[in-house]
């Protein structure tokens, strides 16, 4: 029986790649019993959801004006090297 | 100069890790006028040290590496001292002994969250989510900025961090546990 440490290791890791048959079992089984593990679970996909979407928000990616105004010190730079 | 290096057209650079260098920057200066200047004095630099690239290393840890020194020269402008150790790597045990006792049970155990719809109309939960993530241990948060926000494949991960991919899950795990429980403490839904 899967403690909560290795459950939880199990979960993350099954947002990254597919588990062999029986841990995925023991993972399901042990999921089933416990409520803490299963939150994390959540968590996990909450996390997963958040990040995606983050990407496109403001504070992950710079403006357009910021883009432009980089890239026309970079070309200026390459242009006078 | 191999033609490798001089192959390396920095606008190309721009394109593809701006937005990740200015992520990264902004989780550590916490000021996005700073953080775009950081990234432009990023690829500045790296154009001039186009030499000191080695394809040993992936571009994407060269550049952040760059980054890292800026971050640091800003901190001691602003008089504050961040080393530049503080923003590589350390020591990192098991660092799972914060999170289970030692029968594997939970310390903290975790609560459910709500729907990502319902936080994300939260004005306040990116401030958060930037908190957290700028809390996380340097390579976690690089792993975790460039895997779960950026999207890149466990493979590429791998590569341009040369990690294996034990490697990689165990500090996803961490990142992850420290994410919840940062959450857990900082945002009331």
């Amino acid at each position: 029986m899967l403690n909560c440490k290795q459950a939880s290791q199990l979960a993350s890791r099954a947002m990254d790649e597919k588990l062999p048959f029986w841990e995925r079992a023991a993972l399901k089984l042990h999921l089933f019993l416990c409520r803490s593990c299963t939150n994390f679970t959540q968590q996990l996909n909450f996390l997963r959801e958040v990040s995606r979407r983050s990407r496109t928000s403001s504070n992950f990616q710079l403006s357009e004006k910021a883009k432009q105004r980089i890239a026309s010190a970079l070309k200026s730079k390459q242009d006078g090297d | 100069m191999t033609t490798n290096n001089k192959d390396l057209n920095i606008q190309t650079l721009f394109e593809e890790y701006g937005d990740y260098l200015f992520s990264y920057a902004i989780l550590k200066v916490k000021d996005s006028h700073f953080a775009e200047d950081l990234v432009q004095e990023t690829l500045l630099a790296a154009f001039t040290a186009k030499n000191s690239f080695s394809s040993q290393s992936s571009i994407r840890t060269w550049l952040t590496g760059i980054l890292k020194h800026k971050i640091s020269d800003h901190f001691r402008r602003q008089g504050r001292e961040v080393k530049i150790e503080d923003l590589v790597d350390q020591d990192e045990a098991d660092g799972l002994d914060a999170f289970f006792k030692s029968n594997g049970r939970w310390i903290q155990k975790p609560d459910a969250f709500p729907s990502p719809e319902a936080a994300l109309q939260q004005q306040e939960f990116w401030k958060i989510f930037q908190q957290c993530l700028a809390g996380l241990r340097p390579k976690q948060a690089e792993v975790f900025l460039a895997k779960e926000i950026y999207g890149l494949s466990n493979a590429d991960i791998c590569k341009d961090f040369t990690l294996s991919s034990t490697n990689v899950w165990v500090l996803m795990h961490r990142a992850r546990l420290s994410l919840g429980n940062c959450f857990k403490i900082n945002w009331k839904s």
